[in-house]
């Protein structure tokens, strides 16, 4: 299964860091993960789009598109609004 | 007229005299204050034929016209020099209380020229400049220093050097209360070249504001819109900066080991997460700052502001580090002796590299977290392999015959970001007027977090465009003074609404960013002047010719010479990024060349 990685507020609110999670697309695992760990939610989806300033990465990559797929070996890494410099 | 004091400050060291004079007001109105008042400033007083550490090189102190109106963030100044660690234009500015304290001393500008007989310290206090003798107080360091003058955040301020800065070291900063800095380039080298040791400030006026009705609802209205974003409200002061280093190490754009890698495996381990889980004691502001992004840490050994994402990624990441706890303490003894966190631990990771590849003979190897302290304590006193390193990365490398290995532009030291899983950012540091630097713009918004939106981080056709708008809004964000943080939150254009209501000249939507490109222009043809050219405007080879073998970024390197024309050409510049007479003369620039 794909392994997400959660970041700052987010691991607090899943209980964890990372977790395994199915799913074909990136936007599947999104919805998974969600469904999983609720307090999520809230935070990370709006009427089934990603919240605006969440980052999601593939393997690295940003994700805008949520149907993108994914394989058993990805990692999918989603970060809360975060800013500095 | 208000927002401006309308009045400069004028010291001659080498006399202890000084005079007072009115701000030229057409210039305040093209340069606003701050970085771009000293920039116009410094083109006047500072020739090519000076070097940075004699006496003929000023420092120039300047708030700006929002400065201790108790706008949000309206507590910066700024500090423009010729740098002795690059020779180009400087200007750093910084936060904390002084900022505000010397604007309500009833000063826009305070010029510093000359050098003391003898090291001496300044005091101004009830409309009086007294010199004071700093004899006893020479070799203090920064902590016991700024104690010992009396800091009281919101009655008297204290801005000094440390033995770093007596010592001459390029990397050495300027501090201001207690943990503050005026950091990169080297200004503390030159107060200290001119034997200042402080400047002590109590002000006592109000700054008047043309339209308190209109500010006072701008006020509120900002304090809605960083109350409303969760960058402002949430992400800084929850996680302060370092929270980036989790995001930077994953997509394989986070320096390591000199750059000779673009992840590293400890990240997690100095990360802000854990900082904020095993280190952090409580959160601080600057004065009237509602964001609150300070960290306030704490080991077994020291407590103190700090560190910044910068400072833990040059400590760690970049000298292969992954002991925040040691990162911490590096961070708290920079502070106390007053050196640029960013230029010393990237200074030490070359020095490193040199060591592990035999072309210098030390102990210094990548992880070797139990050396940073004695590093930074050599550096600050000139001691031993510190006589080196003190002088930056490029000189240290090239006197042991590998210029190439000083991850630097024009002599200074890159930020975290590593440029080949950055296109933009790569155009950013090669074209930055005071060399590597993610504060004349950052392009880590745009090409990784997604503010405001996201673009292709390796894409390189159309980069130019945004580079040199982000260039010109730091610039003007620098000239007003305002942190940029409160940028996350407020649109460029509002702050020519701000400014409106402060100074009673209206400013219209654009004119912010036709200020900064003012300034911008003005600081090129400052380093033209100086004999910089296109061919300065380059990256460390390694950058443009080695890919990493591994991660994200795997394949890419800087694609700069590309970017790099068509970022001239946007400029208005000519091919050997010059300035053209038809840019100079729109930006209302022609008489000075």
């Amino acid at each position: 299964m794909p392994v997400v990685k959660l970041y700052a507020n987010l691991r607090k609110l899943a209980g964890t860091k990372e977790l395994s999670i199915m799913g074909a697309t990136v936007g599947m695992v999104v919805n998974e993960l969600v469904r999983q760990s609720p307090p999520l939610g809230a935070v990370v989806i709006e009427n089934g789009e990603l919240r605006r300033h969440i980052i999601v990465t593939l393997n690295g990559r940003n994700i805008t598109d949520l149907e993108t797929p994914v394989t058993e070996q990805d990692i999918v890494a989603i970060f809360p609004p975060i800013a500095g410099g | 007229m208000a927002g401006w004091s309308e009045k400069v400050l004028d010291i001659d060291l080498n006399t202890q005299t000084y005079k007072t004079y009115p701000l030229d007001m057409e210039m305040a109105r093209l340069f606003i204050g701050g970085r771009g008042i000293g920039a116009r400033l410094l083109w006047d007083l500072v020739g090519p034929d000076v070097d940075p550490l004699s006496p003929e090189n000023v420092l120039i102190f300047a708030n700006g016209p929002l400065t201790a109106t108790g706008y949000q963030t309206s507590n910066r100044f700024s500090v423009t020099t010729k740098s002795p660690l690059t020779g180009t234009v400087l200007d750093a500015n910084s936060g904390g209380f002084w900022g505000m304290q010397f604007k309500k001393a009833g000063y826009d500008v305070m010029i510093v020229r000359g050098k003391s007989p003898h090291p001496v310290w300044i005091e101004i206090r009830n409309g009086e400049i007294l010199f004071q003798d700093a004899s006893e107080l020479w070799g203090l360091r920064v902590y016991a220093l700024t104690e010992k003058l009396g800091q009281n955040n919101h009655k008297r301020n204290v801005l000094c050097v440390g033995p770093a800065g007596e010592n001459l070291s390029r990397i050495a900063s300027i501090m201001n209360d207690r943990e503050r800095a005026l950091a990169r380039g080297g200004p503390g080298a030159v107060m200290g070249s001119k034997n200042l040791k402080a400047i002590v400030v109590e002000g006592q006026y109000r700054p008047a504001i043309a339209d308190p009705d209109r500010f006072k609802f701008l006020l509120y209205e900002t304090r809605k819109l960083l109350a409303a974003s969760p960058l402002t409200s949430q992400a800084l002061p929850e996680f302060g900066t370092v929270v980036l280093m989790n995001i930077m190490n994953n997509i394989g754009a986070l320096a390591t080991r000199n750059h000779q890698q673009t992840q590293f495996e400890g990240a997690e381990a100095i990360s802000g997460e854990e900082l904020t889980e095993k280190y952090l004691v409580k959160n601080a502001s600057c004065w009237a700052c509602p964001i609150g992004c300070t960290r306030v840490s704490k080991t077994d050994r020291v407590e103190g502001e700090g560190p910044e994402f910068e400072t833990t990624w040059a400590f760690g990441a970049q000298c292969g580090v992954d002991d925040l706890a040691a990162i911490i303490e590096v961070n708290s003894l920079c502070n106390d002796l007053g050196l640029d966190t960013i230029s010393a631990g990237s200074t030490i990771a070359c020095a490193m590299e040199l060591s592990e590849k035999g072309y210098l003979d030390s102990d210094l190897r990548f992880g070797r977290a139990d050396l940073l302290a004695r590093c930074v304590e050599e550096m600050a006193y000139r001691r031993d392999l510190g006589a080196d390193l003190t002088e930056g990365s490029l000189r240290l490398a090239t006197k042991y015959g590998r210029p190439e290995l000083s991850m630097s532009a024009k002599g200074l030291e890159f930020p975290a970001y590593d440029p080949r899983g950055m296109q933009g950012q790569g155009l950013l540091y090669a074209t930055s007027n005071r060399g590597g630097c993610h504060m004349r713009g950052n392009m880590v918004g745009l090409e990784v977090l997604g503010l405001p939106k996201l673009i292709d981080r390796f894409q390189v056709q159309g980069k130019s465009s945004y580079v040199i708008l982000h260039q010109n809004a730091s610039a003007a964000i620098d000239s007003l003074v305002v942190c940029k943080f409160v940028n996350m939150g407020v649109a460029d254009e509002y702050f020519a609404r701000v400014l409106s209501a402060v100074t009673g000249i209206q400013y219209a939507t654009g004119d912010m960013i036709r200020v900064g490109e003012r300034v911008y222009n003005l600081e090129r043809l400052y380093n033209n002047r100086e004999g910089f050219t296109t061919k300065d405007d380059t990256l460390p080879p390694r950058l443009l010719t080695e890919a990493p073998l591994d991660g994200p970024s795997q394949g890419w390197v800087s694609n700069l010479a590309p970017m790099l024309r068509e970022y001239y050409r946007t400029r208005g510049w000519d091919e050997n990024g010059v300035p053209t007479k038809r840019k100079l003369a729109d930006l209302g620039l022609t008489d000075l060349v």
